[in-house]
């Protein structure tokens, strides 16, 4: 069946985008509004800021792929679509970071889980981090119309197998458990988010509020990288971007863009780097500390009966049994969720070579992957990252594995195991170096126990980049006011998941869309007031 | 299993050539990187790939070529720092120097057996150097993405994508 093309639509039917690899001579662009970044806070940002009868430009670093470009193979998706092609990690190496790099940002290639804040994170921001106006009662109407307007609802299909044994496990086990809410209309159940929603199913920004934000008369620059805002006393005068070639390369090309105001949306690490390299004041060095990553640790299991991890909707259910047994500010809790499994993404994501290596491949079918996503950034032990800007200007991530989390990792890959068999598996193999698959929970809780845990070794990933530019009133913790406006720059904001003052114990698109939605809309109501007549 | 058997047809001259320049005249005409790596992989492909390869011969040259030309393909999209960090390990494994102290041992790798390669790959695996770990978890991220990535090698995993 002929699937359409909603983006190939728009452009034929005249969409404003110009594509940085197109451009050979320097350009001056102007709008009311100039968004960098097209994830999941400048695509609602486009979307409000326009509704709202503001021009706007958005500027994406990564290029303008759509349904028909996505073939559904990890070898495509990941150099098209993900930062650094998917090989992004902190400086160590130790923690593989997954983050989204084309337009709709992450959006375009995440798995479509939506929960609303968790009250615990909103009322820790509100008690530790001088953060106001965000408490559950205040977002929820937030969060209702970005349900509404992408189609967030609970999943009504079974889970797939891989879920399914999430399931089961916290049913044996007496366990919370909870069926997702996920961001589709009429879903295929193919498995392939990950890689791009090839029949355009997920309601991405890619093909929700860009189209929209297009439609009435927005800009979209694809493959322009802002890499300078020009700023002067409390203002910002213009943000300088480099056009790109299609390796992502500059090509010489340079883009001047000039705005009443500002949005920063290049997401966690981009755009405290952004900030950083741009001289952007700071006195309390605040921006690139306290980067989140939710470091997810993986156990595999084995199931007589067939998984295939790969196929249906990769996440329907999560536990959260696990994630404030201690209160918010004590031992760290962990959420449990199942990724869905690639080729490419399982076999560089466990441990080992060879033999044993290809004969864990070779169950592909039969494994079944559990991970544990660990709250970081509420517990003083467990703070986060430190970004760097290099010389070049690029960025590195210092991450620091503490002992509290190996301590909430090892609890973490006891639960997983504990799960794993209560919901039938034949064996169980946390992904770290030493450990074989065994045979029995009491084998292995007390392998786990004994088990040694160290950077590299343990396989930690994470799809859940946060912080860095944290949000909140008092300057001495916050950069920019619980409105995501600067507190130094009078026309600038920040509305991404980098103002998150921790992470969230939870999965972060919907707190993305909800805050930003809040936020955007009144700077909307702002602008209007000031705008002269046309 | 000897080396040799590893080292297929085209990648035997290259072998040559890159032990030719990078362990005795090393300021002769420099080779071209990308091929002089070719052969360091070349080596390191069917240890890692032990038992994921194909056995019989053909199929599994074609694999191992094919696995190869997807490492180029890997190298080309990442980004430059990691890439140079990449080429800094590989030259590192070409040279006498770099060779001695990241294995402890002066033999090229084109020299030695699988069994010794092995050794090797694990005491990296092992081992309290971080350079060591880091060559160790790198080489092996390249090689299975690499060889995970193309469609040819998903037969034995009994996955493929569905049709739309
Ligand atoms: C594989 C994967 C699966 C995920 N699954 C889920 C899930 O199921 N549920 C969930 O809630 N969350 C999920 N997430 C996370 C979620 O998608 C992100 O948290 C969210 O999209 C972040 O929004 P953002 O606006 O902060 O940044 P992003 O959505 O990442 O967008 C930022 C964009 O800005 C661009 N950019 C950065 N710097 C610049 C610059 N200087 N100039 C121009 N452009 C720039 C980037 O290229 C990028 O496209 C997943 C993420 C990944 C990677």
């Amino acid at each position: 069946m002929p699937i359409n093309d909603p983006i190939a639509e728009g452009l034929a039917a005249g969409w404003h985008h110009l594509d940085g690899s197109t451009m050979t001579e320097d350009v001056q662009l102007e709008a009311d509004v100039v968004i960098i970044g097209s994830g999941a806070g400048g695509g609602t940002a486009a979307d409000i800021l326009s509704e709202a009868g503001l021009k706007v430009i958005v500027v994406e670093a990564g290029p303008l792929k759509s349904s028909s470009d996505f073939d559904m193979e990890e070898r495509t998706a990941y150099p098209n679509l993900y930062q650094q092609a998917a090989s992004m990690k902190t400086s160590d190496k130790a923690i593989g970071i997954f983050q989204g790099r084309a337009v709709g940002g992450s959006t375009t290639i995440n798995w479509t889980t939506s929960i609303r804040t968790p009250e615990p994170t909103l009322e820790f921001w509100a008690a530790e981090k001088s953060v106001s106006g965000l408490s559950r009662n205040e977002l929820d109407p937030w969060f209702e119309a970005m349900e509404n307007k992408l189609s967030i609802r609970e999943w009504a299909l079974s889970p797939n197998a891989n879920n399914d044994k999430l399931k089961q496990g916290c049913e044996q086990l007496g366990w919370e458990y909870t069926v997702i809410k996920r961001n589709v209309a009429a879903c295929w159940n193919t498995g392939y988010c990950g890689m791009g929603c090839p029949v355009n199913a997920k309601q991405s920004m890619l093909v929700t509020t860009l189209p929209a934000m297009m439609t009435r008369g927005g800009t979209l620059l694809s493959r322009v990288k802002a890499v300078q805002i020009e700023h002067h006393k409390d203002r910002v005068f213009g943000i300088r971007a480099q056009a790109l070639n299609e390796q992502l390369k500059p090509t010489g090309a340079s883009v001047m863009l000039k705005g009443r105001h500002y949005i920063l949306a290049g997401g966690a690490i981009h755009t405290p780097t952004l900030m950083m390299r741009s001289g952007v004041i700071d006195p309390y060095e605040l921006l690139g500390k306290r980067t989140f990553l939710h470091p997810t640790l993986l156990s595999g299991a084995l199931f007589d009966e067939t998984i295939s991890a790969h196929s249906g909707a990769p996440q329907s259910i999560y536990s959260d049994e696990f994630v404030w047994r201690d209160g918010a500010a004590g031992k760290p809790g962990y959420k449990l969720e199942v990724p869905p499994l690639h080729p490419v993404l399982l076999a560089s994501k466990t441990i080992g070579y060879g033999r044993s290596h290809a004969e864990l491949m070779e169950q592909f079918n039969q494994l079944q992957v559990t991970i544990a996503l660990v709250r970081d950034g509420f517990h003083p032990k467990l703070e986060g990252g430190r970004l760097s800007v290099k010389a070049d200007g690029s960025f590195s991530l210092d991450y620091p594995l503490t002992d509290t989390f190996w301590e909430t990792a090892r609890d973490a890959f006891a639960s997983m195991a504990e799960l794993q068999f209560a919901a039938g598996a034949q064996k169980v193999l946390p992904i770290s170096e030493g450990m074989a698959m065994m045979g029995s929970w009491k084998q292995t809780r007390q392998a786990i126990a004994d088990m040694s845990l160290a950077p590299l070794k343990t396989v930690v990933a994470s799809a859940h980049v946060m912080g860095g530019c944290p949000l909140g009133e008092d300057r001495q913790l916050a950069m920019v006011d619980s409105h995501g406006r600067s507190h130094y720059l009078e026309n600038l904001s920040v509305m991404d998941g980098s103002v998150f003052p921790s992470s969230l114990g939870a999965n972060p698109q919907l707190t993305i869309y909800g805050m930003t939605a809040r936020n955007a809309t009144r700077l909307a109501g702002e602008l209007l007031k000031t705008k002269s007549p046309a | 299993m000897k080396r040799r058997h590893f080292i297929t047809g085209a990648f035997a001259t290259t072998a040559a050539l890159a032990l030719g320049v990078s362990l005795y005249r090393p300021e002769l005409e420099p080779v071209d990187a990308e091929d002089s790596h070719r052969a360091l992989f070349a080596v390191l492909v069917p240890v890692l790939l032990d038992g994921a390869l194909p056995r019989m011969s053909s199929p599994r040259e074609a694999a191992i070529n094919r696995t190869l030309d997807a490492i180029s393909q890997t190298l080309t999209v990442l980004p430059q720092s990691q890439r140079d960090e990449l080429e800094l390990l590989l030259d590192g494994l070409e040279n006498r120097l770099g060779v001695l102290v990241l294995t402890g041992s002066m033999t090229p790798l084109l020299l030695r057996s699988p069994e010794q390669l092995v050794v090797m790959l694990e005491s990296w695996r092992d081992g309290f150097l971080e350079m060591q770990q880091q060559a160790y978890y790198g080489l092996r991220e390249l090689i299975m993405a690499s060889y995970y990535s193309c469609p040819e090698h998903w037969g034995t995993l009994h996955y493929s994508k569905p049709k739309i």
